[in-house]
């Protein structure tokens, strides 16, 4: 058996020092895809490829690569995050809010970033310390999170930001997060960047990353090596709850105001992103870059079907099929022979 | 001589890349218990998958019963009469034993299950074994021991003429295993054909009537148990002769390193006191559950302590989580490799590496590649871990190789305290002697060595103290040069006397 692996790392390294890396063949395929996906689209409506389609593109795939990130943190740890949606909610009714009754943009944007970290350590705790089934509990903090999202303004959707804080200081907000443009490209996409870079990295290259990659991977075998578990669970809730955030300043940002019902189905969207790039949902594999294909994966395919003119039924339904296909055949290539095998049962 | 039950010959697998078996043979007749020997990866299992129909064979014939099968799938193999006997059983813990006995081929009355039925059909095959179970008891909350019986029930349930048995002993106690035997005899008498995998070479005398030995996918030789002595079926399986079984070394025992003085942790760590000193083995021996991993665990900071105080090199340590432990230089390669020991989706580099991170990273906790990609290389050479790259999975390697990582990542630091938990089960006689080394070597630098094992000859022949447990109790601490299997055997098995009984005070008494 041993020197059947054997025989298959040294085919590996013959095709480049990039198959070595773990999951990378994953990441790869849904690069693949989503340039297969993209072409494909192009080639029915030209439009696809117009710049200004791709700048539009770039940016709407932020929001889901941001929730990705968050997602995937969480389930590389071996759990899930099912309140980000909520997360995403409550931090723009909280900004909006705060910013429609005139508090300054920056204490607002502080503000909403407290309040959603409180959730993630919440969620942290009672995943890492009380040893709750992840499902269940953010399942619990996604209806309290939504819950206050919907308080915080006494059951209405906030006014326009610009109403209290000023045209002014409105329009910057609006610009930072959703409508300025960086060297041509919308800022969305630089933040969703600049943030990627970062978990990409810590995610790769630092001991907390390793740390999440072996609590997912064998949480009893990791605490043994030492790892402190609750703290590295709380890390990765915190990962995922101020990605959700940030996307939640993107919403108001967008819409000028505070909407009850944002970033419904996000945690969703975040799951999907990840497994479309080969994050697995058991825990202890996955790259982020995998996220990032999978958040564009994602992107474009809405993209594409809006573009040719699907209803939005039909495009619920082929993201459907594409994110169980990605997963099957990732299950498929890896031990194919076996699957068939025990059918035969 | 008796029927053939079992004949499979030429028989050949190629995986992608490898040849599994190259031109094997077995042969198994009714009422005998045939070993299945090898070293880990010689191609036992592949050739057993061949046969329970789990892989399809590449050429060779396969006769069972006489009646030659094609390609043989997992239910023709069942129908044709072969069971087996995992090493991990396959068991739905949440079901009652009938539940579990019945799986699949449930028994229906009229409308819903004939749970009597399925019970009295239960009892009369758990009576036929001798086994004192309910049917109606949950099997996880049943012994390892008794699920296995469970299972060898359900075997004959379906009138398994042939049954498989995947190293049925790693998990048991000595009196379980003679329970086992018992039944394996009984199988026998019946006239069934068994087909025995251990790497446990010691019980074989007591169960084996014949030998098939294999080496790296080869048949290499067969026959009757008597006819082989214990080197040559050790010579014929790695190929070469092993010199010494229990290479030990002598050093000139040193100074007090490491102290427990009574230390409590539940009902299995009762007032335990021992110390370690400088360039000593000192070995931990006892039946399954007398202790010993719990109180490993317990020193190790992963379990509780209700009291209880350490010292290292005299000072007082504290020890609340493994992390102050590993800390202080005492680590802990534990028992079960699969569950404790090792992140079996991550690489080679990354399991050594783990409990490393801080020496690894800098102040930022920014891995450094080089400096990790060193000491992983280091730690696969110095304990020959054969792989081609540290960037495989772990479990991709055999079992004696997945021990070395286990073990390989603690050697990276400069600990001072080894607590091994039974470092050589389930893994080959070759890579045995390797962990033996390795010990060994840790003793000579001057590594306080706790050495936890549940086979007695290795314990006598590695260990230069031995201290035996009981039900949670040192009972006694001797010198292997001075004793035998027996002496240990009465102090591990030194119960309690919990009811005041004349008998008891005979057999187990002081």
């Amino acid at each position: 058996m041993r020197r059947e692996s054997e025989m298959g790392a040294k085919k590996k390294s013959v095709f480049s020092k990039l198959f070595e890396i773990r999951g990378m063949g994953s990441v790869l395929t849904a690069f693949a895809g989503l340039i297969v996906i993209y072409i494909v689209f192009g080639v029915i409506n030209t439009k696809v490829f117009s710049s200004q389609n791709n700048l539009n593109l770039l940016r709407s795939m932020s929001k889901y690569l941001l929730i990705g990130i968050g997602q995937s943190f969480c389930m590389i740890t071996g759990n899930i995050d099912l309140s980000i949606g909520s997360v995403v909610g409550m931090s723009a009714m909280i900004s909006a809010t705060l910013m429609s009754h005139g508090m300054n943009m920056y204490l607002a944007i502080l503000i909403t970033i407290i309040c959603g970290l409180v959730i993630g350590v919440v969620n942290g705790f009672l995943v890492g310390k009380f040893k709750l089934p992840p499902f269940i509990a953010t399942l619990g903090t996604m209806f309290v999170a939504r819950g206050i999202g919907y308080i915080v303004n006494g059951n209405h959707n906030t006014d326009n930001v610009a109403s209290g804080i000023g045209k002014k200081a409105g329009d910057a907000f609006q610009n930072f997060f959703y409508y300025g443009k960086t060297l041509g490209i919308f800022n969305t996409f630089w933040i969703a960047l600049v943030i990627f870079i970062i978990f990409f990295f810590i995610l790769s290259k630092t001991r907390t990353g390793r740390h999440i990659y072996a609590i997912g991977s064998n949480v009893d075998a990791a605490r043994l090596s030492g790892v402190n578990v609750i703290q590295t669970t709380v890390k990765a809730y915190l990962v995922s709850a101020f990605c959700a955030i940030v996307v939640g300043l993107i919403l108001s940002a967008q819409a000028g105001m505070g909407n009850m019902d944002a970033g419904n189905m996000y945690e969703m969207y975040g799951v999907a992103a990840g497994v479309i790039g080969g994050v697995s949902p058991l825990g202890g594999s996955g790259l982020l870059l995998g996220t990032f294909a999978g958040a564009g994966v994602w992107q474009v395919l809405e993209n594409g079907l809006n573009m040719i003119g699907a209803q939005v039924g039909i495009q619920r339904i082929v993201i459907g099929v594409i994110v169980v296909l990605a997963v099957l055949m990732d299950v498929l290539l890896r031990n194919g022979t076996k699957v068939t095998k025990s059918d035969k049962k | 001589m008796s029927e053939t039950i079992v004949s499979m010959e030429h028989i050949s697998k190629t995986f992608p890349g490898v040849k599994a078996l190259d031109d094997v043979k077995l042969e198994l007749h009714a009422g005998e218990v045939m070993a299945l020997l090898g070293e880990n990866g010689a191609g036992k299992s592949t050739l057993m998958k061949i046969l329970s129909g789990v892989y399809t064979r590449d050429s060779g014939s396969m006769k069972i019963f006489g009646k030659e099968y094609g390609d043989l799938t997992p239910t023709a193999a069942r129908e044709a009469g072969v069971a087996i006997i995992h090493q991990e059983l396959n068991m739905c813990r949440h079901l009652s034993v009938v539940e579990n006995m019945f799986l699949g081929r449930e028994i229906k009355g009229k409308v819903a299950l004939d749970n009597g039925k399925m019970e009295a059909e239960a009892n009369k095959y758990l009576k036929e074994l001798g086994i004192q179970i309910s049917p109606r008891q949950t099997v996880g909350d049943l012994p390892v021991s008794k699920q296995q019986m469970i299972e060898i029930a359900k075997a004959l349930s379906v009138n398994a003429k042939i049954l498989i048995m995947d190293e049925p002993t790693s998990a048991l106690t000595s009196r379980e295993i003679t329970e086992l035997f018992r039944i394996i005899r009984k199988l026998k008498e019946q006239g069934r054909g068994i087909i025995y995998i251990s790497h446990r070479l010691e019980e074989l005398p007591n169960i084996a009537d014949k030998v098939t030995i294999m080496r790296d996918g080869k048949y290499i030789t067969s026959g009757n148990f008597k006819d082989f002595s214990m080197d040559d079926i050790i010579a014929n399986m790695v190929g070469r002769e092993i010199k010494e079984k229990f290479p030990k070394v002598h050093c000139e025992v040193g100074e007090k390193v490491f102290e427990v003085k009574n230390l409590n942790a539940g009902k299995m760590v009762r007032n335990i006191s021992f110390s370690l000193s400088r360039g000593e083995i000192v070995g931990f021996a006892g039946l399954m559950g007398a202790g010993r991993t719990e109180t490993t665990r317990a020193i190790f900071g992963v379990d509780p302590k209700e009291n209880g105080e350490i010292f290292l090199n005299g000072k007082k340590i504290k020890i609340t989580c493994p992390l102050d432990a590993i800390k202080a230089g005492v680590v802990l390669a534990p028992e079960d490799r699969k569950k404790d020991g090792l992140c079996t989706k991550l690489s080679i580099r990354q399991n050594i590496a783990l409990p490393n991170l801080d020496i690894i990273c800098n102040k930022a906790g920014v891995i450094n590649t080089k400096k990790e990609d060193a000491i992983c290389a280091q730690a696969v050479n110095d304990l020959s871990i054969k792989t081609p790259t540290i960037a495989a999975d772990v479990n991709t390697l055999s079992g004696g190789n997945q021990q070395k990582v286990v073990v390989g990542k603690w050697l990276v630091r400069n600990s001072k305290v080894v607590i091994f938990d039974e470092p050589t089960r389930g893994i080959d006689v070759g890579a045995k002697v390797e962990i033996y080394n390795l010990m060994n070597q840790l003793k000579q630098k001057g590594i306080a060595v706790m050495f936890v094992s549940s086979e007695l000859p290795e314990i006598l022949g590695i260990a230069d103290r031995v201290i035996v447990m009981c039900d949670g109790r040192i009972t006694g601490e001797l010198n292997p040069k001075e004793t035998t299997q027996n002496d240990i055997m009465k102090l591990a098995t030194m119960f309690e006397n919990k009811i005041d009984s004349k008998d008891q005070d005979n057999e187990e008494g002081k």
